[in-house]
């Protein structure tokens, strides 16, 4: 059965709505922003993308506060499989367990997390976390398009989000991985990454359902691959080995030519072994036939666990609209993105398919092969 | 068919695997802790001493499942192999560490090498660097059986062909398990039993040494 996509939706730091960050991406405007949600000084940045009018440690975890602003006025199937991809879910909520010395966070256990947002989406289904670092949400769609082609659910609702946190952002400090100014993918002075918050949902149904139910379809994830590099916990394999088979695999699974894709949207971090990793693997698996490449992260910063499904969803808008959005606060592409990646709206190139590849810790790599 | 092709596993008695019947017990002030790593993993696990618990039991339950399962490995000739893994509490206790150490540090510096390890995938990402695990990797949590949940979502990657064999499992402190799947195994693999049989024996909630006990009854069966 082939797994489209009727319904999705998402709120960034641009704001609620897929619409509100096509538009965003589309003017080249950042929604990064200077963080005030608890103190920067001690860091190697203080921007991020944060979702504006959130209250943190009153209670209810960011995490919550954004999905019930996301689930605002959706209805979704009572019987759809719910899948739920994070990386560190309410992980605020052992923030202030910790700083007020009450209680043992255990509520920050993402177990509980997924009953809440079962209960929100009003599905029947328990639920299921995943969690692949950064790559979280694209292996959850992958993961939910598997059931249905398999033939073992015909409706998946696929959930994602991620939050700015101390915990976070203390993290990324110690790596040295922020940039101190809104970030800058593929550019030749990008220095690293700003963490972002979002959440997303996507809804799959098998084709089958969806004509039966007169559903509008958005697209199809007709691919995908997830792969290892087995190299490094924190670095991607300077080979690019790991997601040249994500790719390859994609392009398998979705039977496409790599002729057949017309952009490419990339996990572009604004890392500088990230970028290079990603460019070095579409030079090989393009065999350097340049096509159009571009990140969002300048816009709305590194979504950790929703990055994978909101990318997909701007890359669903783009092969609808038969445009790619520029890379934000690109001024000056690296030598080896030059002429792939631009600051401007660019055409898509000839093919029917859109590829979108994600990366994370542990050297995990996804590509979502997807076709309007 | 998915077929099961070997099964590790801990307890905080002894680890075994189940097709080749090994059985250690533990003697008195033995335990994980004290496996020496020489004795469990085939080649040298570098930075063994730097993982944290979970990380530990998982490495050692995938060692013995590869082992039960007749699989040789070496993290130089990487293999189109992939892991699933699940836990009752993610990266919790290791969450919990990490601020704590960044809290006592007056809240401006933190350790990055703590931070890896609260990511609840990180315990598979440190098997995979080590085993050469090419495929997907991939932390699965539910409140309900969360076993049987590995092994499904391990079943539709192999059914996707996202990997020739996956290793499905959970790792706790003090007790881990883990499975290795193959899609339609050549008549030259030996297995253990089918992906259906090895669910129905997995009930909520089953300490790690009840669930091997029930998969050694498999093999008298067998004879």
């Amino acid at each position: 059965m082939k797994p489209v996509i009727v319904m999705a939706d998402m709120l960034t730091p641009y704001g609620k709505g897929t619409e509100a960050c096509w538009q965003g991406l589309l003017a080249g405007k950042s929604a990064i922003s200077r963080v005030d949600r608890f103190k920067t000084a001690a860091f190697h940045s203080d921007h991020a993308g944060i979702v504006s009018g959130l209250a943190y440690h009153r209670g209810v975890s960011l995490v919550m506060q954004m999905l019930q602003i996301l689930f605002e006025g959706a209805l979704f199937p009572k019987d759809a499989k719910l899948l739920l991809a994070t990386t560190k879910g309410e992980i605020d909520l052992l923030e202030q367990s910790m700083l007020e010395k009450q209680g043992d966070g255990t509520e920050a256990i993402v177990t509980r997390l997924v009953k809440k947002v079962a209960g929100l989406a009003g599905v029947n289904d328990e639920g299921l976390v995943l969690s692949a670092a950064c790559t979280s949400s694209a292996a959850a769609a992958a993961q939910a398009a598997a059931m249905i082609r398999n033939r073992h659910a015909d409706c998946v609702l696929v959930v994602a989000s991620d939050s700015v946190t101390e915990f976070i952002y203390s993290g990324f400090s110690s790596l040295m991985a922020l940039d101190r100014e809104p970030a800058r993918p593929f550019d030749k002075h990008r220095a690293g990454l700003n963490v972002g918050e979002a959440a997303a949902y996507a809804l799959l149904m098998s084709e089958e359902r969806a004509v039966r139910e007169n559903r509008a379809v958005l697209g199809t994830l007709a691919g995908w691959g997830l792969s290892d590099d087995a190299n490094h916990m924190t670095g991607p394999s300077r080979e690019s080995e790991g997601l040249i088979l994500a790719i390859r695999k994609a392009l398998t699974s979705a039977d496409a030519r790599s002729e057949e894709v017309g952009f490419i949207a990339a996990h572009g971090t604004g890392t500088l072994y990230n970028d290079q990793m990603e460019m070095r693997a579409f030079r090989m698996v393009f065999q350097n036939s340049e096509r159009p490449v571009y990140s969002i992260k300048g816009g709305i910063g590194h979504t950790m666990g929703a990055a994978g499904l909101v990318e997909t969803l701007i890359a669903l808008r783009a092969l609808g609209e038969r445009i790619v959005p520029p890379t934000v606060n690109l001024s000056e592409p690296d030598d080896d993105a030059r002429r792939w990646v631009s600051s401007r709206q660019q055409a898509p190139g000839p093919g029917a398919f859109a590829l979108v590849t994600n990366a994370g810790f542990s050297g995990v790599n996804t590509a979502l092969v997807l076709e309007r | 068919m998915i077929a099961v092709l070997g099964i590790g596993w801990l307890t905080p008695e002894g680890y075994g695997c189940i097709r080749s019947e090994l059985q250690h017990t533990y003697e008195a002030g033995e335990g994980a802790h004290t496996l020496p790593a020489k004795d469990i993993f085939s080649h040298p696990f570098k930075n063994f001493g730097r993982l944290d618990r979970i990380s530990r039991m998982t490495a050692f339950g995938v060692s013995l499942a590869l082992q039960d399962a007749g699989i040789e490995y070496s993290p130089l000739q990487k293999q189109d192999m992939g892991i699933v893994g699940t836990n009752r509490e993610g990266s919790l206790q290791s969450d919990r560490e990490y601020f704590r150490d960044y809290l006592a540090g007056g809240r401006t510096l933190s350790r990055g090498n703590l931070f890896i390890y609260t990511l609840p995938s990180s315990p598979l990402g440190e098997a995979a660097i080590h085993f050469g695990l090419l495929g997907p990797v991939l932390y699965v949590a539910s409140e309900e059986n969360a076993l049987a949940a590995v092994l499904d979502t391990a079943g539709e990657m192999l059914l996707a062909n996202e990997a020739t064999v996956m290793l499905a499992g959970k790792a706790e402190a003090d007790e881990a398990i883990f499975f290795v799947l193959e899609n339609d195994p050549g008549k030259d693999r030996s297995t253990l039993c089918d992906l259906a049989t090895a669910k129905a024996l997995l009930e909520k909630n089953t300490p790690v040494s009840g669930l091997a006990q029930k998969f050694m009854g498999l093999t008298t069966k067998r004879g």
